[in-house]
């Protein structure tokens, strides 16, 4: 195995770090709605779900879940289906 | 009355007019068709082409983002990189595409018009149609409802931005002859038909 570079260093110590997986507030998207596929995609209760979709409405966007990047691949492809806005991105990125 | 109601026997069925059922049905139609274009790839001696071997295991061989602007409100990129976004759009954009064609169709077929189910000895306005949503359902309805009303906020130019008020009152202010005004009229419609099945869950 050849030496490591810097940057390949750096890339190898952020492999761990969680993912995480962003909702962005759309207005075309109902508020009952948005409540309604939190819990369903993720089993939060009404009031956890309530609270995060205020949080994409007032603050433009909220992290719905953390993981490892295919989980969170798997998460966004699923609200996707519903017709929400998200994306997942490292979290150190945010 | 329109709309969705849970019956005494605890389905929930949706009432139309058959012209309700019209528009939702045209609709419907419009969003398989436009998910079902794929491009065409290069052709193998076959006859199939390479994205048709692509398809069969759920791989796109187009990975670029939608140019068409309807579709890229359906289909958004996962990453904020167009590099990352590329290579999720390769494995999983086909599947979504299936999956909301899916949610359509289901909306479809339930209201698509059965004899026994149009009450044809009504005048066209009054004539209406009952249909029971079938358990496990009601989320493809829900999903596909939403993908109508993302696809014609694309058209009324509702965007993302912090804008949903006042495009609200532009069209309330509209003159009742602008098409544009039908069209937000459907929009809002769909959203309240959306609201009357959620209340129910």
């Amino acid at each position: 195995m050849g030496t490591l570079t810097e940057a390949e260093v750096k890339s190898d110590l952020r492999a761990d770090r969680p993912w995480v997986c962003v909702v962005w507030d759309d207005p075309v998207n109902l508020m009952s709605y948005v409540t309604h596929v939190f819990i369903l995609l993720f089993g939060f209760s009404k009031e956890k779900a309530t609270e995060l979709m205020m949080k994409v409405h007032v603050e433009g966007k909220a992290i719905v879940n953390s993981g490892t990047r295919e989980e969170m691949e798997l998460d966004v492809q699923r609200l996707h289906e519903y017709g929400l806005w998200a994306t997942l991105q490292r979290d150190d990125e945010i | 009355m329109s709309g969705f109601l849970r019956s005494g026997d605890e389905k929930i069925t949706i009432t139309l007019s058959s012209q309700e059922a019209h528009v939702l049905i045209n609709l419907t139609e419009q969003i398989i068709e436009l998910l079902g274009e794929e491009d065409g790839g290069s052709h193998l001696s076959d006859g199939h082409t390479v994205d048709d071997l692509m398809r069969m295991v759920g791989i796109s061989t187009n990975d670029a983002p939608p140019i068409d602007p309807v579709l890229l409100r359906l289909l958004p990129s996962a990453y904020k990189d167009a590099e990352q976004s590329s290579e999720f759009r390769r494995y999983t954009e086909h599947g979504l595409r299936e999956k909301k064609r899916a949610n359509a169709m289901t909306i479809r077929e339930a209201l698509m018009p059965q004899d026994e189910d149009w009450d044809n000895d009504s005048p066209l306005d009054v004539a209406h149609i009952t249909t029971v949503i079938e358990v496990g359902d009601e989320i493809s309805w829900l999903a596909g409802m939403n993908d109508i009303r993302l696809a014609l906020a694309v058209r009324l130019d509702i965007g993302v931005e912090k804008d949903a008020k006042p495009q609200h009152e532009k069209y309330e202010l509209m003159v009742e002859s602008d098409p544009m005004k039908a069209v937000y009229a459907v929009y809002a419609w769909i959203g309240w038909l959306q609201e009357s099945l959620l209340k129910l869950l």
